[in-house]
Order: structure tokens, then sequence, then C-alpha cells
């Protein structure tokens, strides 16, 4: 996929001023705008395991330390095992000439063929061996964490506290009224003006935080055992640092301290344009599920450019380009040209106007309150920096480029395409379905011989807008010009002769 | 064309298949090749003796598009005969290269594996999937390769035994193919 939208060849601007490939940006369909996944909000919508595909709520997730309970990883290649089956033939206690056969099962890994019978991990009795199983050596830690973890809670209720106790003159008058509805306790109060649940008194706090026992020095450090002067050093007994790091608590320093690690949580998670707050990705919840619920990839909406040919680049000569542009709506749209300049100065245009037209008053999802989530960001965005090493010239601004429909059944259809478009052949060299392939001449700057050749321009295209708003009461598609900016990497420049 | 047919005539006569040996009429067999006992040869499976006789023992499992060449070193001298030798209960799985000349007893060269001909492999090891070996060592017994940089460990146990896979076979490959006729050395 990356090599077929040329990654790294052709490169849209998104609003911020991130320079992207048009696959890895979202089209916002309610300000009309490029989203790349610097300028959008990331929500984790749910934690699931990627080997059993069960979903956990986000609190049972934190509860369980983002990790699943019954899959484990590999602790020597960090792949997932797989659970083996034995029977062992076991003596009967009671009849010492029968012999019973059991089922055992370890873990076994596919990829390096590691086993919980390498590092002497008994076989378990069920299938499915919950974490506690083995993992209880090595967990001194654990108490001494908590304990900071909860000084450190303290701290912060403290410190809220004193500041609560700064602002208690400004309570708004908003939140004092609701004391005055019957049945209401104080609790309800907080939590309906969104404020955090109430603190404890503030000397339970220093005298809990008294309790806390800082950690001491010690004056001397455990000496290094015998054998790490006396014996020969085998390092294929030596863990990895990646093997070492996937197991922070113990950070075993010989293979045959390996345990298995229970396996990490995936997130689906949805994004939103951070000027509307309207969902750009929203996943199907189901984890075995690869659909999107809502996905605006700018590939089905902008138009896409693609590099076709190039003449060799030669430093202030002329050489041809070809590129091609495809529509990827259902809709004609028609395409003209404009300097990097133009279109820069139409960009900032349409972000001043956006705050009153395109997000109408109301449109905001009623779930989205505004003591929940904070307020759009609304960010200047970044100047472009990629130097333009080659100056392209373009088709003056009248000049009109209609691109047909997409049509997924075009592609089997063996007829030649039978519409008209009245083109200069001089620009547009070849058509077919939904594309049109365009040629260019660029001249490379003499003084960049051997760096790449990067061009850039901007193109206008006309987009159908097919959200119906609840402002305006008969919906009719609107058709609305935008515009966006490309970088084009031709190639090596030449040296001239 | 009518030297290839003489050529393949006269390498075929130096094919020793054992009675029990179930070799599939569509493998690729050239030069002085003898296969041991309950070694299957699938279909599509090529075995060439260029440089001297191949040798295989019982109970291997030869799956399609393997390749096991005993290949005429660049610069070497033609006259003197290189033995390959390959033991029992190995497994060469679907489109694995092995050039070496030494192989034990119950080893698995996995899918697209590659074994070059400096490599001696010892018993019970384990050739991952992808992994090239192109070096001049006897690999240690119970090694295993594995990953896409070819990282080493070595194992408690040996791979498990190809038994039931071969009883499945030979029950199976005979009824869908034809089968290459057992042969005594004369």
């Amino acid at each position: 996929m990356a090599l077929m939208f040329q990654s790294d060849v052709v490169q849209y601007v998104c609003t911020c001023g991130q320079l992207k490939p048009i696959s890895l940006m979202y089209f916002c369909r309610h300000c009309l705008k490029l989203r790349c996944g610097y300028c959008v909000c990331h929500e984790v919508d749910s934690h699931y395991c990627s080997n059993c595909l069960e979903i956990l709520p986000s609190a049972e997730a934190r509860l369980k330390k983002h990790r699943c309970q019954t899959c484990f990883d590999c602790p020597n290649c960090l792949n997932t095992l797989a659970v083996r089956a034995t029977t062992v033939s076991v003596r009967d206690p009671d009849d010492p000439n029968k012999v019973n056969s059991l089922k055992k099962y370890y873990h076994s890994c596919f990829f390096c063929r590691w086993t919980t019978r390498d590092v002497g991990l008994p076989d378990q009795a069920v299938q499915t061996v919950s974490a506690n199983g083995w993992s209880q050596k090595g967990e001194s830690n654990i108490q001494r964490i908590n304990v900071l973890l909860e000084y450190v809670r303290l701290l912060g209720m403290q410190e809220r506290h004193e500041r609560e106790q700064r602002e208690k003159k400004f309570t708004p008058r908003s939140r004092r009224t609701f004391t005055h509805h019957p049945g209401l306790t104080a609790a309800h109060v907080r939590k309906r003006a969104g404020l955090p649940p109430e603190l404890p008194a503030p000397s339970t706090i220093r005298d809990n935080l008294a309790e806390f026992q800082p950690a001491v020095a010690k004056e001397e450090v455990a000496s290094l055992p015998e054998s790490i002067f006396t014996e020969e050093l085998d390092i294929d007994q030596v863990t990895t640092l990646t093997q070492r790091l996937a197991q922070p608590e113990t950070q075993p320093e010989s293979i045959v301290d390996l345990i298995p690690s229970c396996k990490h949580l995936c997130t689906k998670r949805s994004q939103r344009c951070r000027g509307c707050e309207h969902n750009v990705s929203k996943p199907d919840l189901n984890p075995s599920s690869i659909k999107f619920k809502i996905q605006h990839a700018a590939s089905f909406h902008v138009p896409e450019v693609r590099l076709v040919s190039v003449q060799p680049l030669i430093g202030s000569k002329e050489c041809e380009i070809v590129i091609v542009f495809s529509n990827p709506s259902q809709q004609p749209t028609t395409i003209s040209f404009i300097t990097l300049e133009e279109a820069e100065a139409e960009a900032q245009e349409h972000t001043e106007v956006t705050p009153d037209t395109s997000v109408p008053q109301g449109e905001a999802p009623p779930s989205l309150s505004s003591l929940t989530r904070s307020p759009p960001v609304m960010e200047e965005p970044r100047p472009v920096s990629i130097a333009v090493t080659g100056d392209v010239n373009l088709p003056t601004a009248d000049v009109e480029i209609v691109l047909a429909p997409k049509d997924d059944a075009a592609e089997y259809d063996d007829s030649s395409d039978t519409q008209q478009f009245h083109d200069d052949p001089q620009i547009v060299v070849h058509r077919r379905a939904n594309k049109a392939s365009l040629r260019l001449t660029v001249i490379p700057h003499a003084d960049k011989a051997g760096q790449n050749c990067t061009i850039g321009f901007g193109f206008r295209y006309t987009y159908i807008n097919r959200i119906s708003t609840p402002a305006s009461a008969s919906f009719e598609p609107q058709k609305v010009q935008l515009s966006s900016r490309t970088f084009l990497n031709c190639g090596k420049i030449k040296e001239s002769q | 064309m009518s030297s290839q047919a003489s050529h393949e005539s006269k390498s075929k006569s130096d094919l020793k298949i054992s009675d029990q040996a179930l070799v599939c009429h569509e493998s690729k067999l050239r030069g002085d090749i003898t296969i041991g006992p309950n070694t299957i040869v699938h279909p599509r499976a090529t075995i060439i003796a260029e440089a001297g006789p191949i040798i295989i023992g019982a109970s291997n499992i030869i799956e399609e598009q393997a390749y096991i060449i005993n290949r005429l070193r660049p610069g070497a001298d033609p006259s003197i005969v290189q033995v390959m030798e390959i033991g029992s209960n190995n497994v060469f799985e679907v489109d694995c290269v092995f050039e070496s000349s030494m192989m034990g007893n119950q080893n698995v060269l996995e899918v697209k594996s590659h074994v070059g001909p400096g490599v001696e492999i010892s018993d019970g090891c384990i050739i991952g999937a992808g992994c090239k070996l192109n070096g001049n060592e006897r690999l240690p017994e119970k090694s295993v390769i594995y990953g896409s940089d070819c990282a080493r460990r070595i194992a408690m146990d040996k791979p498990p035994h190809p038994s039931l896979q071969i009883d499945y076979l030979t029950k199976i490959l005979v009824k869908y193919h034809h089968l290459k006729k057992p042969r005594s050395a004369n």
C-alpha cells in the first residue's frame, strides 16, 4: 500500500502544516479540511487482547495493568505462546498397579520453540492458566510501589485542597443554587457541576502523609557473586536487553529466569477532528472486525496525485513530468492549478471563516458537554518546512480539467471511454475512467545538482458536501471549491553539461 | 534433448529406493541417490547428486519444492567424490534448500530455510522459517535458529518425532500419486 501511494513521492500539506502522504490523512466532512494523525484527538474506544479477542472495559483493563490474564508472550522472542497438551501417566495412589493417564498442559512458542519446561515451570492441569500460576517470584517490590503510589496520591489531594481553599471565595453562583434543590446531597451537587468528589479532611491527609517512610540509602552494597570471577561466561545463557526490558519487574540476567509475561492489551481508537469534534474515524467495537463505523480517509474525498514518469532532470533545463489525477468521489470534480502562495492564502482565509460558518451552533453531539471535554483547539497552521528545488510551469488558473466520477465497475469494462471532454492536448495526455494524466514542465534549480528535485503546486477542486445540517432545513448537496497543496519528489537532479 | 534423455537414463540406474520408502513419481531425483526405509519424498521435491552420492536415512519427510543438492563446488576437482549423508527422522519442509554434506538425526528445516554448503548439522536442530545459514560451522545439538535475524538458542528437547505424520502420509499419498518403484542397489 505504501508503495502504491508512493509514500515519500507525493506529499500533501495538512491543515496543521504537516507533510503526509494522502493514505495517512483524514478528511473532516464538517469543516472540509485535511487532518493528519497529529491534528486529531485520539480516543481509546476499547481494550482487547489481540490473541483471544476478549474485550475488557477500561476500568477492568486498568485494574489488570492492561494485560490479558489468559494469553502469554514468549519471554525469549516476544511472540505469543501457544498451549500444548500432553498425556502424562501417573501411578494411582490407591492401587499401585494401576496407571492413570492425565492430560497436562504447557506453553510453547511456535517461533523459537521455547517452552515453559525449558525453565522448569511445572505443567498445568488446566488449559487456561491464570497469571498468578507462576509470576509470583520476584514481586518483592510490589508493596513498596503501592506505598509510593499512595503517597503521591495523598500529595495530589493535599495540593488540590490548598487550591480549593484559595478559590473558595469565587464559587460560581450557578453551583450554589443547586443546593436549594431538595434531596440533593453535596456529593450529587459536585457531580452535577462536573467537579471531582469531596476530599477527606486536610488533617487526615496530613496524618497519613506523616506515616510515610522515605527510602534510606544503604552504606553497604551487596558484593558480586564469586562465580562471576571464576566461571567462564556463556553468552548463550545471558538474556538480551530486549528480553530483560520485557520483564521490568524481575529483569532477569540469565535465560533460566525467564518466565512468560501476560500479553499486553491492544486498543481500538477513534479519531476526532480537533476543529469541530466530529469523528473522522471510528472503528467497529468488535475486535474481530476490521471494519469501521465511520472512516473519512482523505483518499476517499480528495483527488489523488501520482507521479507517472519523469524525463531526466537537468539543472535549469525544461523537462517534462507526467502526473495523474484520480477522482475518488462519486461525483465529477473540476480541477484547476494555482501556485503555492495562492493556495496558502486560500487555506488561511478558510481557517478564519470556519468558526462561524461550517460549525453551526448546536451541532456538536450532546454528550460533549463543555465540562467533560476541552474546547476545540484552534492552532495556527505551521509554515511548511520543505525547500522547493525546482520550478514548475503550471497551466493557467482558468484551465479546468474535469474528472469523471469513480465507477467501480469501470475497471472491468473494456469498452473505450465515450465521455467527451474538451481538453487541451498539450496538457492532458491520456484519460481513462476517473483518471487524467497531465503533462507539466519542470525546471530544476541549477545550483541544487545532486539533490532531489522537489516541486510544489496547489490545486483547486470541487467537492460536493452532502452533510445536512439542522440549521438549513432544505437538504441540498452543496458544491464547494476547496484547495490543497502538494509536494512532489521527482528524483535526483543531474549536473548540467 | 537426446543427450539429456541419455543422462537421465544413466543416472536413474544409480537410484536406490528402499522397499518401505515412498517416493512420488513427480519428484525429481538425479544422480546416485540412496533412500532409506519409511522415508517420504513428496511430488515436486528435488534431490540432485552432482558432486557425489546422496545417502538418505530412514523416516525422513521431504516435502514439496524442497531442494537437496550435493553441489559441485566451484574450482573443486570433479574426480574427488564428495558424499552427502542425511540421517534419520529429519523433516525438510516446503521450499527449503539443503546444500551441506552432513545432517544428523531428528532435525527440522522449516519453510524456505537455507543451509549452505559449509554448515554441518548435528542432531535435533531446527532451522526456522526463512533463516539462511552460509558460514563454515558445525551446529551444536538441539540448536534452534529463529527469527528474521537468525537468533540462536539451545533447546531443552529435540523436536518431536515425525512418525505420526509419516503414518498419515503413507496412507494418503498412495491414493493420489504414482510412486517410483523400489529398487535395490543392483
